[in-house]
């Protein structure tokens, strides 16, 4: 399973280099949350503006190495985590909370998102401790084109028709492999097509529009 | 006993019209064929299969969806065995020892011993499931709010404390699930929660959506960095019948992996792939030579396919007498029934007998039908294995989206699984367990209606929890198994059992 290839570790630099833009990157994301939180109807509490300031400079902390990460993969993760619990803050802030004895619907978002909160400091601190491994590099090709021909096929499929998306979908999608071989392909896509227009509207009877609409 | 026999007789007679058979048999086929192929889980085969069965009468489509859960468990194993990668994430331990028998020219004896413990282990789990589900639905109905939530703690818990890696990443995943379970409508009050006023948000996100996203396509973006290095054992496969010291070897072992499997099965939080870890470990432990583990020895294959079989079948129970689904693949069979207008939970066995039985009756048809299947079509399936990856992914990708959009007619799922789809790429690159956070997202409403329900009934005294005594000891087994699993001592142990 571990079979990752070697081109996907970082080296020294790359690793200083990705601590100084995923630091940015939380500070810039904090900062949105932090607008965002005077912008909905009800005041956001004090304690949550202040943590989300206090988020804000943890990243840039990191960013401008005054805090060092000791393990990338806690470290992030727990911070991406307490950046969740935060935006619920804000997101269930207008809710009730509790009526008498009775639960208001903020309640529940509320209670678990400061036991979300709390729980990922731990895992934030302890990547800053403990040592750990480093975040492999990322495989921007198959996200790109992967992520990429699931949004086309979002886009295309009320107004192109089954057959349409379902053809630009998979040859974009198999972009992603770096072995891609065209020909085989396209040869490929138009087998599939042709199987899903049959099987699902005709096989399965599912109401799909085959081909594009015109008005 | 009597009406035991007679609810099964009756069962027989639902699964075994040409119908049902015929789906069962084609959910089997279909299981197999993904459980061969690596890189599609059974949880999004069913997601992807889940729009064939639209049009199916209930019991059909349950009996088809089972068919793909098990026979995905008999298939992994195929490809463990040649390939030496896991054709399915249960049967990763049968690599261990299956691949070097297969080396050894010995694959014929491995696929057969793999066949027949699954097989066994099948049976004992049909009739466990047939036995279990009058006692456990009587003991539902002592069941009240905060009873249901306890167990759903312990069933979280055990998935914290059964995951591999770090327990507290695992708890914040839990968490993580519980607090995206809440998105949309509120179940009391319909006030609108933390949806942004997007619209499409106010149902919640859906379960297929999160499941598919992130163990399809993120499995997807993450199987793409891999180097495809596959060690297909090529030659022709003779000698199918293992033999008799093959057998006698491996007969106690089947034996216990399937207890293994049928106890770790019905615990919430459990399932396959924890249940062939445990069997494996276990029958390392008791072995007079524990030394020929790894190399080829015939007990590290039947004991971990026993057990996962097992585990498959049982996790039927709790779903089918409690309601609660233990583990996400059953997550999912809950969304099945909801759209059949099936509720699942203790009244299915009073109110629809013909369905519980009738799908019990089938998960044995099934498993003989999957050694028809599997034993004299290795070839098939062999042959199956040499189809690159470059090919199937874009066949799986298109399917997940037909799939996901048929569901609701709704572009916005599509978008919402692809943005899932990355987050489970970045949670695997950042080791987080994703499979705990998928539980918690299912379990989410549930718990929280019954946390709420609990504390209304008890006038907002949270120690309900604490005196009621089922609860309490429910809650007393999760604090115990979270404190046992921290401690250093086992905390060693169970990074030994995972690193095997």
């Amino acid at each position: 399973m571990s079979d990752v290839t070697s081109d996907l570790a970082r080296s020294p630099e790359n690793q200083k280099q990705y601590d100084f833009f995923g630091g940015i990157t939380l500070a810039v994301v904090g900062a949105i949350l932090l607008t965002t939180s005077f912008m909905v109807r009800n005041p956001v509490p004090l304690t949550v503006r202040g943590a989300i300031v206090l988020f804000i400079a943890a990243g840039l902390a990191v960013s401008f190495r005054f805090l060092d990460v000791k393990n990338q993969q806690d470290f992030y993760g727990g911070m991406a985590l307490i950046l969740l619990s935060l935006i619920a803050f804000v997101a269930s802030n207008d809710l009730p909370g509790m009526r008498g004895f009775a639960f208001g619907p903020g309640t529940a978002p509320r209670l678990f998102a400061f036991a979300l909160a709390a729980l990922s400091l731990v895992v934030v601190v302890m990547g800053l401790i403990v040592p750990g491994p480093f975040v492999t590099k990322y495989k921007v090709r198959g996200v790109v084109f992967i992520t990429g021909s699931i949004l086309a096929f979002a886009a295309t499929i009320r107004s192109l028709g089954l057959v349409t998306a379902s053809f630009a979908t998979i040859i974009i999608c198999a972009a992603a492999a770096e072995d891609v071989k065209w020909r085989e392909t396209l040869l490929w896509a138009i087998v599939l097509t042709t199987f899903c227009s049959f099987l699902f509207p005709y096989g399965l009877n599912l109401p799909f529009q085959l081909w594009p609409r015109f008005y | 006993m009597y009406e035991l026999l007679a609810n099964l007789w009756m069962g027989f007679g639902v699964a075994a019209t040409p119908m049902n058979i015929m789906l069962c048999m084609i959910g089997a086929t279909v299981g197999t064929l993904i459980g061969v192929l690596p890189g599609i889980g059974s949880l999004a085969t069913i997601a992807m299969l889940l729009p064939i069965t639209f049009g199916l009468p209930p019991v059909g489509a349950l009996i088809m969806l089972a068919g793909i859960y098990y026979g995905a468990q008999y298939g992994g194993s195929t490809t463990s065995i040649l390939v030496n990668i896991p054709g399915e994430s249960s049967s990763v331990v049968t690599t261990l020892d299956g691949h070097q028998m297969a080396r050894q020219g010995r694959a014929g004896p491995a696929l057969a011993i793999a066949a027949i413990a699954s097989f066994f282990a099948g049976c004992v789990a049909t009739i466990l499931v047939a036995a279990l589900g009058a006692p456990l639905t009587a003991m539902a109905l002592l069941f009240g709010p905060a009873e249901y939530f306890s167990l759903m703690v312990l069933g979280l818990i055990f998935a914290v404390v059964l995951a591999k890696g770090s327990i507290i990443k695992a708890l914040t995943m839990i968490l993580a699930g519980l607090l995206m379970s809440m998105i949309g409508s509120d179940l009391e009050t319909g006030a609108e929660r933390m949806t942004w006023g997007v619209p499409e948000l106010s149902d919640g996100i859906g379960f297929v959506v999160v499941g598919m996203g992130v163990f399809g396509f993120g499995e997807i973006l993450r199987n793409l960095e891999m180097t495809a290095n596959r060690d297909i054992v090529t030659g022709k496969i003779t000698n199918l019948m293992p033999s008799l010291p093959d057998l006698k070897a491996s007969a106690g072992a089947i034996g216990r992996g399937t207890v293994i499997g049928s106890l770790l099965g019905i615990l919430p939080g459990g399932g396959a792939i924890i249940a062939a870890f445990a069997a494996y470990t276990f029958e390392k432990r008791v072995s007079k030579t524990p030394q020929r583990f790894g190399r080829g020895a015939i007990e590290g294959v039947a004991a971990p396919e026993a057990a996962n079989n097992a585990a498959a079948q049982t996790s039927f129970i709790p779903l089918l007498t409690l309601g609660i689904p233990p583990n996400p693949v059953m997550a999912l069979m809950v969304g099945a029934m909801t759209i059949h207008g099936i509720v699942p939970g203790p009244q299915v066995m009073t109110k629809q007998p013909e369905l519980f039985w009738g799908m019990i009756a089938s998960m044995w048809i099934g498993n003989l039908a999957l050694i028809v299947i599997n034993l004299p079509m290795v070839g098939v399936w062999v042959r199956l294995l040499r189809v690159p990856y470059r090919h199937l992914f874009p066949m799986i990708v298109i399917f997940c989206c037909i799939g996901i959009y048929s569901v609701n007619n709704a572009p916005f799922d599509v978008m919402m699984t692809a943005i899932f789809g990355l987050v489970g790429y970045w949670l695997v690159k950042h080791d987080f367990e994703p499979a705990p956070m998928i539980l918690g997202f299912v379990l989410g409403p549930l718990m929280e209606e019954n946390l709420r329900r609990a504390m209304l009934i008890a006038r907002g005294d949270a120690t309900v929890f604490l005196t009621r005594p089922i609860s309490a000891g429910l809650l007393a087994i999760s604090a115990l198994m979270l404190i046992l699993a921290i401690l250093p001592t086992l905390r060693a142990k169970r990074e030994e059992v995972f690193t095997e």
